[in-house]
Parts: structure tokens; C-alpha cells; sequence
């Protein structure tokens, strides 16, 4: 008798954790910005939906997101989105999620292995070549509509081992070398400022310092673009002889840009990625066929249409 | 080491025992390095470090420069001074960076202003009633975080005996924690006119000097600063000589944390946000900048003066590698190799002036 109650109370607790219809989601780090919105954007989406989320945060440590990802398998969730902190360490977690036939979702970042995916694997983000391509070709466009045939730019990189970083950096390059931009650009010097404002202060300054004329600053994201923003004014400069761009189309660099002060960022929709993973990972875990590759499109955003982005980030 | 350097039991320090300042010897690694920039930048690039070579701009010297290679590690300064006390004692904070984070979380939140560019502040993280506060406010509020997490610190160290190391790595761990818990991630902006005015223009120089001076006063001139040297001398012997050392431990502590939040309400005004990452590897670079300095990590010998030149290396360092264009990918990789290098020196003159 004991043990039939004790078995009984073991199935009740079974029922309430064993999460019958839960998901797990591993993000790569919560400590950031973009991933916190598109980490929000996924929360929202399963309350709409009714779906319970166990969210982990790896904390850029790939050991502990594969501790994770295995957790949640022996938890028996019914599909796992995994934002992975190394993109190149994620060929692991497909095995372990195919031996265990449970459905998986790469999100935001892409894994290495993206093209052999298992039928039951996914991948949801935005196409990164894009966002750099946008945004050289948007700042060419408006130092030619200033009436400058040559320009010269300085260009601020993103951490200089995150693939987002070296990937938009090369798109500049790609731009320039293919042609596609209006002026002839030239870059008087690229330095990192690890995506921090406080550090693209000081680099914009010491850039400053050296007197070499220039049209604009290209950055990585917006928060280096707003540190420039901030250093150039402090310097006094006429923000309107200058062109700044920047990535990611934050409500600070929103704001900046109804001010006048940043003329370019690029929206990557991180609230859609969270939701389009979460939709692509409940398709699977129903046995449905989803694409393998799911891109949501960057937008370009400039004083025009900078009203519409207001209250997507 | 501490009985060469000190004499017997290193109670007293007297000034009049060294030849020569410790503090030159980094003034002058400061000058060599200001010199090598300036020569490199004439061979390599056709311009000057330090002198003004633009014909728009009038003045002998690059002040544009001048100015940011201070600027750039004044908040980081701010923090060194605290380090440098505690090193002093001998002891070690490793969880100053990440108070710069929590400090700066909730310093901004109370900092907001309500309407940015004519709509309501999407990054509000508390009511009106938080909106457009005094300034005095959310400074007063930041410091009192860095003083609470001093007392934990400081407590810790001094009444259950656990090694400085790890108390303070165990504040750096939940102080991080904290500062991400505290809006979910979700940075803090637009704060309001009067909090921008803190760290905008020149002031986190003006800041980080004035308190460099206080700290130095602190450490010579008081008793305070006699005790601090005592203890990373020879705590057993200032235990015996009936000084309250668990007591002054606190209180290092919390004079360190303190400035620790001082410099999150500087870099948080300065680039009008607050971040949960604010501040990551902060309490490296001020360790870093107070061992160029001259002061040992073994306690007891060391100076606020040392530290400011080890600051001002750090900017040097960082201004000359981005005025020599030297590629991103080498700037941490020579950065590196200066710190130990500027050790090594400083342990063989040490052991130079012992033979003596």
C-alpha cells in the first residue's frame, strides 16, 4: 500500500516537471542586450501560445550550454532551441538531440554544421551578411547625396572574435570592392572598440586627436556608433557634416537618430527570431516539416522611417 | 621582502630611508614610453605623439590627445585608487568591476527622465514617481550600493578569515548577478540633463584627480594611511601593537567599493546608460595600472602617486597604439607584454636596491 502511494505521489511530481508539452531553451548569454530582447520576444510568444519555456543561460560557457542541452534531453522536453555560444562546437548538440529523436533549434547565431542538419534540426535568424551590406550601401548613398564623390570613413569593430564583428567588418570591404558603393570610399583606419560605448568614446577621441579629415564612421553596432556619436560631439563637430552608421537599431540609437545624430542603423528583428524559433521548434516537436533555414530579413532604418522602429526593440 | 623594504616590522615608514623614489622609476618608464610613441610616430607615420603638427589648430602640444590619453583611464583610475589601498593592506579586489556594474544599474534607474525626444522614456525601468529626480539622488543611491557591498566584502575578510581573493571573487560573481537580475538584462538610458553633466567634458579628470589627491592625503598624512601600510607590512605584529585590524580592514574595503561606485555614476553620466556588463575586466586594468605603479602585491609598499603614473602609462599606451594605426588584432597581445614587462623591471630594481 505504501508503495502504490509512493508511486503515485512519484507520477504526480513526474506529471508537473517531466514538462509533457515543455520546451528548452538554452541562450548563449543573458548579459546582452540583443539576446535579452530576442530572449523576450520567445517569453511572449509561448504565453501567447500557451507554451511553458524552461529558459538556461549558458553563460558564453560552450561546456555548460552542452550541459544544458543534455539536461533538458533527460528531462524529456519536447523540442530544445539552443542560441549557441560557439558556433563552431554545435555539430555535438545536433547528435545529441538526434540519438535522443528530440527536435532542435539553432537560433540567431549559425551553427557550423547548418547544412547537414537532421530533418528534425532547424535554423532561425537573420541573414548577417545582410546587415553590414545594408548599411555600407545606405552611408555611401547619403555622403553622395551630400555631394561628396570621395569619402573617407573610419570603421569601428565589434569584439574582434565574435563572427558578427569579422563578418560586418568584411561586408564594408565587400561593398567597396564589389562596386556598389555611390563614392569612392576610403578607410582611413578600423580599430576595435568591443562593442562598448565607453570605449568607442575614447577610440572616436584619439581618432580626433591625430586632425585627419574624414566624412564617417562606420561602426559594428549602435552602441559604438552612439560612443562616437557622444565623443564627436563633445569635439564640437557639426553632426550634420558627418555620417555615422551603426547595427542593431536600439531605442538608444533610435533616439540619436531623431536627433539628428546617427543618420544609419540596420533593425534585426531579435523579438521575431525569438518567436520564429519557438513556432519552428512546437512545428517539429508536432512531427510537422519546417524550412531548415528560416531567414528574417533585415531592415534598413534612416531618418525616414525611424518612427516605425520605435516600439519593435 | 617586506622586512628589506621596511625595516624592522615595517611599523613605520620613513621616507627618508630610500635614495630614490619608487615613483621615478615609473615616471620614467612613462617618459621612455612617451618618447618611443613619439619617435615611432616621426619615422612611421610623419607625425607627432604629444606636439601639434596641424596647421587649424594653434597651441605647441596635441592638448586634443593629451586630454583623452587622461580621460580615457580616469574611470578606471577612480577605481585604482581604492585597489591600491587594499593592496596596500594586502589584500586584493577583484569585485570592483562588477560593483561598477550593479552600482551602475542602480544609480541610472533613478537617474531617468521621463519624456526623450518628445515620447516617454521606452527604457523606463521605474514609475513617474522615479522620473526627473535630483541628481544628488542617484548618486547618493549608487555610492550606498558601493558601500553595502563594501561592508559584505569587508566583513568577510575581516571576521571569518577567508582570503581576500575569494571574498571579493565571490562579490564579483553576485554583484554581476545582480546588476543582470536588477532589469532582466534590459540596459538603463536617457537619464536626465544634470546626471549627463557628471561625467560629460573634462569632469571624470577633474573627478579622478581630486580624489587621487584625497586618497594620497589619506595615505600619508593620517593615521589611517600609517595603519594600512602597518598591516600589509606585518599584520601580526599590528594586531600586537593594539591597532583594531579587523576594524581598519572594513573600512578599506569600503573606501575601495565606494570609489568603485563613484566611478560606475562617472562612466554611466558619461555615456548616459547603464549596462549590466558595464565594467567587465575593470578590476584587471586598475590591479594592473596600481602594480605599474610600484605597488606590491605582497602589502605594504606602494602610493596613490605610483598609481596615477600607472594610470597614465595604461592611457599612453592605448592613445599611442591607435595613433601608430598598429593593428587591432596585436594591441591587446604588446598590452599585455608591457604590464609584465614593467614587473620585471620594477622586481629587479627591487632586488637591486636590496643588495644595497
Amino acid at each position: 500500500m505504501k508503495n502504490t502511494l509512493m508511486m503515485a505521489g512519484f507520477v504526480a511530481l513526474m506529471g508537473t516537471s517531466a514538462m509533457a508539452d515543455g520546451i528548452g531553451v538554452s541562450m548563449a548569454l543573458f548579459d546582452d542586450n540583443f539576446l535579452t530582447v530576442l530572449r523576450n520576444g520567445m517569453d511572449a510568444k509561448g504565453k501567447e501560445l500557451g507554451v511553458s519555456l524552461q529558459i538556461e543561460d549558458a553563460k558564453n560557457d560552450v561546456a555548460k550550454q552542452l550541459d544544458q542541452i543534455n539536461n533538458f534531453i533527460a528531462s524529456g522536453v519536447s523540442a530544445i532551441i539552443v542560441n549557441p555560444v560557439d558556433t563552431s562546437a554545435t555539430q555535438a548538440m545536433t547528435d545529441a538531440a538526434a540519438a535522443a529523436n528530440i527536435p532542435l533549434v539553432f537560433v540567431n547565431r549559425q551553427p557550423i554544421n547548418v547544412d547537414t542538419l537532421p530533418d528534425n534540426q532547424a535554423f532561425v535568424a537573420s541573414n548577417e551578411v545582410d546587415s553590414g551590406t545594408l548599411e555600407t550601401i545606405e552611408v555611401c548613398h547619403q555622403l553622395k547625396a551630400a555631394g561628396k564623390d570621395k569619402a573617407s570613413v573610419y570603421v569601428m569593430m565589434g569584439e574582434l572574435s565574435n563572427q558578427a564583428a569579422v563578418q560586418r567588418t568584411a561586408d564594408i570591404h565587400d561593398v567597396m570592392a564589389a562596386g556598389k558603393c555611390e563614392v569612392e570610399l576610403t578607410i582611413i583606419d578600423e580599430q576595435t572598440a568591443n562593442w562598448s560605448r565607453d570605449q568607442a568614446q575614447s577610440l572616436m577621441t584619439n581618432w580626433l586627436s591625430s586632425g585627419t579629415p574624414f566624412d564617417g564612421v562606420i561602426a559594428n553596432n549602435d552602441e559604438m556608433a552612439i560612443g562616437a556619436i557622444q565623443a564627436l560631439k563633445a569635439a564640437g563637430v557639426d553632426m550634420a557634416t558627418v555620417v555615422i552608421g551603426g547595427v542593431d537599431a536600439t531605442q538608444d540609437a533610435l533616439a540619436a537618430m531623431q536627433a539628428g545624430d546617427q543618420d544609419v542603423t540596420v533593425f534585426q528583428d531579435a523579438a521575431g527570431q525569438g518567436a520564429g524559433a519557438l513556432e519552428a521548434a512546437i512545428k517539429l516537436s508536432k512531427g510537422e516539416a519546417v524550412e531548415q533555414k528560416v531567414y528574417i530579413p533585415f531592415q534598413l532604418v534612416t531618418a525616414a522611417n525611424v518612427a516605425d522602429f520605435l516600439t519593435k526593440n | 621582502m617586506s622586512t628589506s623594504a621596511h625595516g624592522l616590522g615595517g611599523l613605520k615608514y620613513d621616507p627618508t630611508k630610500k635614495a630614490r623614489p619608487p615613483e621615478l622609476n615609473v615616471f620614467l618608464a612613462l617618459v621612455i614610453i612617451v618618447v618611443a610613441f613619439e619617435v615611432l610616430g616621426r619615422l612611421l607615420m610623419g607625425e607627432s605623439f604629444l606636439f601639434n603638427t596641424r596647421e587649424n589648430v594653434s597651441g605647441l602640444f596635441n592638448t586634443a590627445r593629451l586630454s583623452i590619453i587622461i580621460l580615457q583611464v580616469a574611470t578606471v583610475g577612480i577605481i585604482a585608487l581604492g585597489v591600491t589601498q587594499v593592496i596596500i593592506t594586502g589584500g586584493i579586489d577583484l569585485s570592483s568591476g562588477s560593483i561598477v556594474g550593479a552600482s551602475a544599474m542602480v544609480a541610472m534607474s533613478f537617474a531617468q527622465t521621463a519624456i526623450v525626444n518628445g515620447n516617454p522614456n521606452p527604457k523606463a525601468i521605474f514609475g513617474d514617481w522615479a522620473m526627473d529626480l535630483p541628481v544628488i539622488l542617484p548618486i547618493l543611491i549608487g555610492l550606498s550600493v558601493g558601500i553595502l557591498t563594501g561592508l559584505i566584502n569587508g566583513a568577510l575578510i575581516a571576521y571569518t578569515k577567508i582570503p581576500p581573493f575569494i571574498a571579493t571573487l565571490g562579490m564579483m560573481v553576485s554583484a554581476r548577478g545582480f546588476a543582470r537580475w536588477w532589469s532582466n538584462g534590459n540596459p538603463v538610458s536617457f537619464p536626465t540633463q544634470g546626471y549627463n553633466a557628471i561625467g560629460s567634458g573634462m569632469n571624470p579628470v577633474i573627478i579622478f584627480v581630486g580624489l587621487a589627491v584625497l586618497i594620497h592625503l589619506l595615505m600619508t598624512y593620517t593615521k589611517y594611511g600609517k595603519h594600512s601600510y602597518a598591516i600589509g607590512s606585518n599584520e601580526q605584529a599590528t594586531r600586537m601593537s593594539g591597532i583594531n585590524v579587523d576594524r581598519h580592514k572594513v573600512l578599506v574595503y569600503v573606501i575601495a567599493s565606494a570609489l568603485a561606485s563613484v566611478a560606475a555614476v562617472v562612466v554611466s553620466s558619461k555615456g548616459q546608460t547603464a549596462q549590466a556588463n558595464m565594467g567587465v575586466m575593470y578590476e584587471l586594468d586598475a590591479i594592473a595600472m596600481a602594480v605599474i605603479g610600484g605597488v606590491s602585491l605582497q602589502g605594504g609598499r606602494g602610493s596613490i602617486i605610483g598609481t596615477v603614473i600607472g594610470a597614465l602609462i595604461f592611457g599612453v599606451i592605448i592613445s599611442g597604439f591607435t595613433f601608430l594605426k598598429l593593428d587591432a588584432y596585436y594591441q591587446e597581445m604588446v598590452k599585455g607584454a608591457i604590464i609584465v614587462g614593467a614587473v620585471v623591471l620594477d622586481q629587479y630594481r627591487q632586488q637591486g636596491r636590496a643588495r644595497v
